[in-house]
């Protein structure tokens, strides 16, 4: 090419732009971090190029400068629809809420036929627990694009947060069409489950979601059996010992080719929808119990290794990382200081995964013994927690757990919370020995552990 | 193949500076070396050489020797006769590589013991007591009567931190001799008060020092082991009965200036030791660096630890082993995960006395923890008497294993390796034991072993359920204090201000991985608590070790600090003083009249000053 420096390669434009946008879309980052910064220093005015190096400053963890890049794009170009419409979720990941619904709006406003608009839009009510607005919103995606997946299961958390459960559970069939739901169920012929009786060991159960639902909704099994005795259960093998407690169950399986000859499927999520489960019908809690011989081995090790007289605290700060919303419900350890501060207390944490590391950086007054390393399973966490005056969890797998077999426990919520811990309550239908201290301002741990602390 | 070609003779001389071709010295080929018989057909010239030599014709001496090695460079008497030459030349370098080469050669167990002996006396002189272990070894195992390896041994064992191993040789030798002898009465002496049986020393000192009343270093320790009994009278006698007979002896003009430090004289200190700063050895300078402190003068103070630590890196060579340390935490850390111990076995049993294991980076008050906890009924301190560290080496053996420590551990679950973990911990209780540490009513030993930072994955497997406690101090008072004194540390980590900072944080991180990765009962107790309000601290630890804190005697008797256990008694009880709270924040009194102190550390340290919550402290 004539100009061009020796060595140096001149690429077009669009043709860069299209590369940009693909490796951002392979999630190769820093390779389109490289390209992204390059391109900026040739053309910083650039409204999309600012736009996309944006998003990849937002997806490499840098939200500020994600801002910052973006909302220049906006200035230099405020009739680029889809500029308001990203901009709605990143204002979102950096807890600007008011910046995110103005940018919702402006989105809708710019392109009234986008259904993700609408959607973006709708996931922004739901964070400022404006719940029929969310719904409503979704609709308008909804009949923009009628098999719009995730805009259904948006109205549908929206409207199980606010309680409707009839119409949520309808909207939560939408589920298995999300991307991320693929692979959950079996690959099959055979119908989804009505309700109807179907012949013992006829009807398969899949275990399809997280540890925590399989366990919320694992209750509703024994309602199954009384219709189509000795179901099968599909589950992965970490659940096993402890859905076996559950009565009624034919044979638990985990992998597909062992499901035998099923006449029907159904997944654990769908049973609330056909048992017709409002906030008033919920099946009790203590359907499970702990081993009792881990029981007695653990209360032993405990005695060895927490100091005499004081009162037992259980800790779990941190969820799977790959959970959709961990950003909001995970914290850091040190968030729970006014815990540590308590000289009457013991802390026994029962995370698992790599977040146990924290542990490292702990020095508060009150002894802290990090069990995750000794834990194998949900048994023994059971176990553990049978030993302690009370859990403080977030939003995870044991917070269940300890629901489900009646152990006292402060559980930590963000402001807009999974839609199974509804609104205004501290209670909730699920367990009743689970009190629950809500975030008062979105993204805003503050107060909370100092209400949890006061609790106990 | 003969190409026709004349192949030109290396003639480079060998680097170690012994005076041979390198191909007959450190660059040969030793499977090339001639066979005993043909060695033996030199023998009569290698006698020449070895006459000439003792005929004090060094120079022909020298030139015969050389040539004979030339032709055959395992010619002992030749080697022998050049060892002398170098050594009497001061040339270490060639002196080391020849000396470890006689002490290579086959031959008769007593030609064998005296050269495995003239290189363990080589290390010791040097002070690299590890390398002088397997000569020392060597010499005792070709000759187990021989009453100077019998010696040599147990001073490197005493040095290496093997005490009772050490005291064995030592007995050893005087049961070789068959009468007493003042040096190897005194060098006992010696190792029984590094294992805290002072009284047992102190009458042994007795005699030696009767046999041998001009041995200084004896005279020197005798002080020590008094001083360390609470005799401060007579070990100031005998310090001074020293200094009168040696008045130029620096050993014992510096014990005596650290007498009067310590007997709160800061004065006398700068009186004693009033040279030229210039003159003045590390230790020296640390010493009077101290006594200005004390004397308000840290500025002055501070020079001086400077001075000290440039002569330490300068004069001696001593350099901060950074990388070895790196490699060894990074070792450390990739073995020893959560995943990975968790299927290991671990002693089941309750041990008969729990042990409490104590950590902190040096000087940051795990002594005075110790001196406390030794106060406290049912407690004893363990020091450092038998760190768990000694048993890393016994895990391949044990275990059956061709891997190293900590890999071997991994054979625990295999066949009867479940049996590891219980078979090492009565080693550590056994060896601990013959300290008389479990003595009645003994529940509880502390631990407090310098090296029990890289042993706590060892430990869980051990102690299961043991206390872990954890003294910290606000990193720049720790910085300061270790700046101040003259101590081998943990790789030479004492060198500088950054290298201390270096190893701090090494070590802070280490511990922090550990106790992330498992499930420890672990307490951190702060040294400015410790001091502020002694007897609520001395509480929480004692109620978190299980015992009853009922037991814990009242604030002003702790802080009176006074206490002698009646067992062995830690090397740290010598300096105990009553608890006080001078040195809670000290670096802040340095920094506002050094503003640039701390500057080269702070980004190492500020980290870990935030993670402590030392934060609120204040810059």
């Amino acid at each position: 090419m004539s100009g061009a420096q020796p060595g140096k390669q001149v690429v077009p434009l669009a043709e860069a732009l299209a590369r940009l946008s693909a490796l951002e879309q392979a999630n190769k980052l820093a390779e389109a971090d490289d390209l992204a910064n390059r391109m900026l220093a040739a053309m910083p005015e650039h409204p999309h190029i600012l736009h996309l190096a944006g998003i990849i400053a937002y997806r490499n963890g840098r939200v500020a400068q994600a801002v910052e890049r973006m909302e220049k794009s906006a200035t230099l170009a405020p009739g680029v629809a889809l500029y308001p419409r990203n901009m709605c979720e990143v204002y979102r990941g950096a807890g600007r809420l008011d910046d995110a619904l103005r940018a919702g709006r402006r989105a809708v406003e710019l392109a009234p036929q986008d259904a993700r608009a609408y959607f973006n839009l709708a996931l922004i009510h739901y964070e400022r627990l404006e719940l029929d607005e969310a719904v409503r919103v979704a609709d308008q995606a909804i009949v923009l694009e009628p098999d719009f997946a995730e805009a259904h299961f948006e109205k549908a958390e929206a409207l199980l947060l606010g309680g409707r459960m009839k119409e949520g559970w309808e909207s939560y069939e939408w589920r298995f069409k999300l991307k991320q739901a693929e692979g959950m169920l079996p690959k099959t012929d055979k119908p989804q489950w009505d309700g109807r009786p179907l012949a013992p060991g006829k009807l398969l159960i899949v275990g399809d979601q997280g540890f925590g639902d399989c366990i919320q909704f694992g209750r509703l099994i024994p309602w199954a059996a009384l219709l189509c005795p000795q179901p099968v259960l599909a589950c992965s093998g970490e659940l096993t010992a402890i859905l076996r407690q559950i009565s009624g169950i034919g044979k638990i399986v985990t992998r597909w080719e062992d499901t035998g000859d099923f006449e029907a499927y159904i997944p654990l999520s769908g049973l609330p929808r056909l048992a017709g489960i409002t906030t008033q019908n919920v099946p009790p809690a203590g359907y499970l119990a702990p081993d009792p011989a881990l029981v007695e081995s653990w209360g032993a090790r405990l005695d060895r290794l927490v100091p005499k007289g004081k009162r037992r605290v259980a800790l779990v700060w941190a969820g799977r990382p790959t959970h959709k919303n961990d950003r909001k419900r995970t914290m850091r350890l040190e968030q729970f200081a006014p815990l540590f501060a308590r000289d009457d207390l013991a802390i026994l944490t029962v995370q698992k995964g790599e977040q146990i590391a924290q542990v490292g950086g702990y020095y508060g007054r009150a002894p802290l013994l990090n069990l995750g390393p000794e834990i194998v399973d949900f048994a023994d966490t059971m176990a553990i927690l049978q030993y302690v005056e009370r859990l403080v969890t977030i939003d995870t797998s044991v917070a269940h757990i300890a629901g489900a077999i009646g152990v006292p426990t402060a559980l930590v919520l963000p402001h807009a919370p999974d839609w199974r811990w509804l609104l205004g309550r501290e209670d909730t239908p699920w367990y009743p020995s689970v009190r629950l201290f809500r975030q008062e301002r979105a993204y805003d741990w503050r107060g909370v552990i100092e209400r949890v602390s006061e609790s106990i | 193949m003969n190409t026709g070609m004349q192949q030109e003779l290396d003639v480079v001389l060998c680097h170690c500076g012994s005076g041979l071709r390198r191909v007959r010295c450190c660059d040969a080929d030793i499977t090339a070396w001639p066979g005993a018989e043909a060695v033996d057909a030199l023998d009569a010239q290698g006698q020449e050489a070895v006459r000439l030599f003792n005929e004090k014709k060094y120079a022909e001496a020298e030139t015969l020797a050389l040539k004979l090695l030339d032709l055959a460079p395992n010619l002992r008497p030749a080697l022998r006769v050049l060892y002398e030459i170098r050594k009497a030349q001061k040339r270490g370098t060639a002196e080391e590589a020849l000396a470890v080469r006689l002490a290579a050669l086959p031959g008769a167990p007593a030609v064998r013991t005296a050269a495995n002996l003239l290189l363990a006396q080589f290390y010791v002189g040097q002070g690299r007591y590890a390398q002088a272990r397997p000569p020392a070894a060597e010499a005792v195992m070709a000759a187990p009567r021989d009453a100077t390896a019998q010696h040599v041994l147990g001073v490197v064992l005493t040095e290496t931190g093997a005490l009772q191993a050490g005291e064995g040789h030592y007995r050893r030798a005087l049961d070789a001799l068959g009468r007493d002898d003042g040096v190897v009465l005194a060098n006992l002496a010696w190792n029984l008060k590094l294992q805290g049986r002072l009284d047992e020393a102190a009458a042994i000192y007795d005699n030696a020092l009767a046999l041998r009343p001009d041995n200084r270093r004896g005279q020197g320790g005798y002080a020590q082991v008094e001083f360390a009994r609470g005799n401060r009278e007579k070990a100031l006698r005998l310090l001074d009965d020293g200094l009168g007979r040696w008045p130029d002896d620096r050993t014992l003009r510096l014990l005596r200036a650290m007498a009067d430090l310590a007997l709160g004289d800061a004065a006398a200190v700068l009186a004693r030791l009033s040279d030229a700063p210039e003159a003045l050895m590390a230790a020296e300078l640390c010493t009077r660096g101290q006594a200005l402190a004390r004397l308000g003068q840290p500025v002055e103070a501070v020079q001086h630890y400077s001075t000290a630590k440039r002569l330490q890196r300068e004069r001696h060579g001593q350099q901060y082993q950074a990388e070895e340390f790196a490699a060894k935490a990074a070792a450390c850390k990739a073995y020893f995960t959560a995943e990975r111990l968790q299927p290991l076995p671990r002693a089941a049993a309750a041990p008969a006395r729990q042990p409490v294991f104590l950590l902190g980076f040096a000087r940051s008050g795990s002594s005075l923890l110790e001196q406390l906890l030794g106060q406290v009924p049912g407690f004893v301190a363990g020091d450092e008497f038998f760190p768990v560290a000694e048993l890393n080496e016994l895990v391949p053996a044990l275990a059956g294993a061709a891997h190293g420590y900590p890999q071997a551990l991994d054979h625990s679950l295999v066949g009867d390796g479940w049996a590891l973990p219980a078979r090492l911990r009565e080693r550590y209780e056994d060896a601990r034991e013959r300290l008389g540490l479990a003595r009645p009513g003994v529940q509880f030993v502390t631990d407090r072993s310098a090296s029990n930072h890289w042993q706590l994955g060892l430990i869980k497997l051990l102690f299961p359920d043991a206390p872990v406690v954890h003294v910290l101090r606000h990193p720049l008072d720790v910085m300061l204090s270790n700046f101040g004194q003259d101590r081998r540390l943990e790789g030479n980590c004492g060198v500088s201000m950054s290298a201390l900072a270096r190893h701090y944080a090494l070590v802070m991180s280490l511990i922090r991985h550990f106790r992330g990765q498992l499930a420890l009962r672990y307490l951190p107790v702060r040294y400015e608590d410790l001091v502020n309000d002694t007897a609520a601290s001395l509480r929480r630890v004692v109620e978190f070790a299980g015992a009853d804190p009922g037991g814990v005697p009242p604030e002003a008797v702790l802080r009176a600090n006074g206490a002698m256990p009646p067992g062995p008694v830690p090397a740290h009880f010598a300096g105990r003083e009553a608890v006080h709270t001078r040195g809670v924040y000290r670096y802040r009194a340095y920094q506002s009249q050094m503003p640039g102190l701390f500057a080269e550390v702070r980004g190492i340290l500020d980290p870990w000053i935030a993670e402590l919550g030392y934060a609120e402290a204040g810059p």
